[in-house]
């Protein structure tokens, strides 16, 4: 119980110090600048759907994008667009039922967090190893608790900024598209915010075990990005490898990417939850890497 | 029941080829003051990381309040530190920091809100104890640091380098603090003034090279129980007339300075004595101190190779 406690207090307090560092802030707003970006793009790119649905359907183009909400999203046009986003057929037939701005605003969540995951939290125990203000922690609580509570903190610190994307996302529909239901937007993205979450932990774990590898934390923030990007590289790799022995390499590899799980995060209902578990999995063993060396270290 | 609050059997830690505790041994009785003496290098900073479990220690034993070496679950709530060269978690306010090191300390959310302010006040921090900690001076800095060490009341202190860095005013706040804490906590203060550490310690662990040179109260650290030093007037010291009268003391005069040495448990006798006989010679008496005193006696023992 005092370890959970301890666990609870640290997180806490990180929050709190990662709001506070303009790094962590300075990232918020570029993920909600990004989102709002993005998500305006893409209403226009509904916009163009619906003018060549419109050209299909020989009625008159539209101005405002939404117009044609509810012929574009039982289209095969969107149909088609939806498996290019999710990747399968099936996870296309259940997601069409989906606002598309809420399926957009997952897609570019599962795209995003993995950066912004892995860099703020590059910094959560390096930084106060370099100014050894971690001291003042480390030395009522045991080390374990300290690594937990700042990853548990930086977790924290995701789902503000995903459920501030989602915000965003939601203020931009709102605004610039028309036809959109409000609520049912909402509730979409409400429930898709906790699968891109969940696929933050990973990359949120990956950058924690770099900031306790090394006491700098630009190092640590190069190693987790640099990690980030990497597991984008190889997991490109591995999704073209088509001959022996790449293609045995890649069924090695794939189960320890986190993208690769990315698809079944799309899954309807409670399905998502197994990627969610194998995400969460991939998570301890990152977090436990780091510790290896964070636990032996002089502090 | 140990009556101990730490003891080091013959430590050693390492940093790459440089030796920073050499088998260092030493205990500090419960409830003392005690005061860490050393030159740059000593050791002192390294001990006191070894105790808090900031440092691994590569040989030898320790034992924190007869709980074993330092763990922070066994010692929870036990001990306070102040670390040395440790930045404040400065995106935060001193009260949330103290609040938040004294809920890790196991003290409930109340009590820890109460002894934060309390602590806060004693050093004459109230009025800031709601701005981030980053917009503090260097001595408010120190003033907060020193808070977290003693929030949560712990029966063991162990404040490295407390004073420094802090104006008269300040300082005079910090020592009557700690002058406080004698005997209700055991406190270990690390400094390089050696004046205020007689001042505030009544036990003393002088260290050299990574080993202990002498440990003791501060009275047999500086023969306090032998020495006396007497500040004089102007005038001839009757140095003939007092070797006659206490033939098993040595006197020797060092400027308007009379050192006396005596055996053990002769003092009290003999001063009396060389009252007396300075008295007899008209020589004014401006002050009198007993032993050699800590920065003497260290200087002494550094110089002299130990």
């Amino acid at each position: 119980m005092t370890a959970l406690r301890d666990i609870w207090l640290i997180a806490g307090f990180e929050i709190r110090r990662a709001i506070r560092s303009w790094r962590a802030l300075a990232l918020l707003v570029l993920y909600g600048v990004a989102s709002g970006g993005a998500t305006l793009l893409f209403t226009r790119f509904v916009g163009m759907l619906e003018n060549t649905l419109a050209d299909e359907l020989n009625v008159a183009p539209t101005e405002t994008p939404g117009t044609m909400l509810a012929q574009l999203v039982t289209s095969e046009l969107w149909h088609r667009t939806v498996r290019h986003l999710v990747g399968s057929d099936h996870l296309a037939d259940v997601l069409v039922t989906a606002p598309p701005l809420a399926v957009f605003g997952l897609w570019f969540g599962f795209l995003v967090v993995p950066f912004f995951a892995a860099s703020a939290s590059a910094e959560c125990v390096a930084i106060d190893v370099s100014t050894r203000a971690i001291r003042y922690e480390a030395q009522r609580t045991g080390r374990l608790e300290l690594v937990l509570g700042r990853f548990v903190g930086q977790l924290g610190l995701n789902a503000v900024a995903t459920l501030a994307a989602s915000a965003v996302v939601w203020v931009v529909a709102m605004t610039c598209m028309y036809g959109v239901q409000p609520v049912d937007l909402a509730v979409w993205l409400l429930a898709f915010a906790p699968r891109a979450w969940t696929f933050g932990l990973p990359f949120t774990a990956l950058g924690t075990a770099a900031s306790q590898l090394t006491a700098s934390s630009a190092w640590a923030r190069v190693l987790a990005l640099g990690g980030t990007a990497g597991s984008w590289v190889v997991f490109g790799l591995v999704t073209s490898a088509r001959r022996e022995p790449w293609t045995t390499v890649a069924d090695v590899v794939g189960p320890v990417l986190p993208q690769s799980w990315l698809q079944g995060l799309w899954e309807p209902g409670f399905g998502w939850l197994v990627s969610a578990a194998a995400c969460a999995g991939l998570a301890a063993v990152a977090l436990s890497v780091g510790y290896v060396r964070f636990s032996a270290r002089d502090l | 029941m140990t009556t101990a609050a730490l003891t080091f059997y013959g430590v050693v830690k390492r940093f790459g080829r440089r030796m920073a505790l050499d088998g260092l041994s030493f205990r500090v009785p419960k409830g003392t003051s005690c005061g860490f003496v050393g030159h740059n290098g000593a050791g002192k900073t390294t001990a006191f990381s070894v105790v808090c479990g900031f440092l691994r220690a590569d040989k030898g034993m320790f034992d924190v309040l007869g709980h074993g070496p330092y763990d922070p679950h066994r010692h929870k709530g036990l001990v306070g530190a102040l670390p040395q060269d440790a930045e404040l978690p400065d995106r935060h306010t001193p009260r949330e920091l103290l609040r938040h090191l004294g809920r890790l300390q196991g003290a409930s959310s109340a009590r820890a809100r109460a002894e934060s302010d309390a602590l806060l006040d004693a050093v004459l921090l109230t009025e800031r104890r709601d701005t981030p900690i980053y917009t503090l001076s260097h001595g408010m800095k120190r003033r907060v640091a020193i808070a977290t060490a003693l929030v949560g009341r712990p029966p063991l202190v162990m404040l490295d380098e407390p004073l420094s860095g802090l104006d008269p005013v300040q300082a005079h706040a910090v020592r009557e603090l700690l002058t406080k804490l004698r005997g209700e906590q055991t406190v270990v203060v690390s400094s390089h003034d050696l004046a205020d550490l007689e001042r505030i310690s009544d036990w003393v662990v002088m260290l050299k090279d990574g080993k202990c040179l002498r440990e003791g109260t501060v009275g047999e650290v500086t023969d306090q129980s032998r020495i006396v030093q007497w500040d004089l007037g102007p005038g001839e010291v009757p140095l003939a007339r007092l070797a006659e009268r206490l033939t098993d003391h040595a006197f020797t005069v060092d400027g308007d300075r009379l050192v006396q040495t005596a055996p053990d448990g002769a003092l009290d006798r003999s001063s009396v004595v060389v009252m007396e006989e300075l008295a007899r010679a008209g020589i004014a008496l401006r002050r009198v101190r007993r032993g050699v005193g800590l920065e003497k006696r260290f200087v002494d023992d550094v110089l002299g190779g130990g």
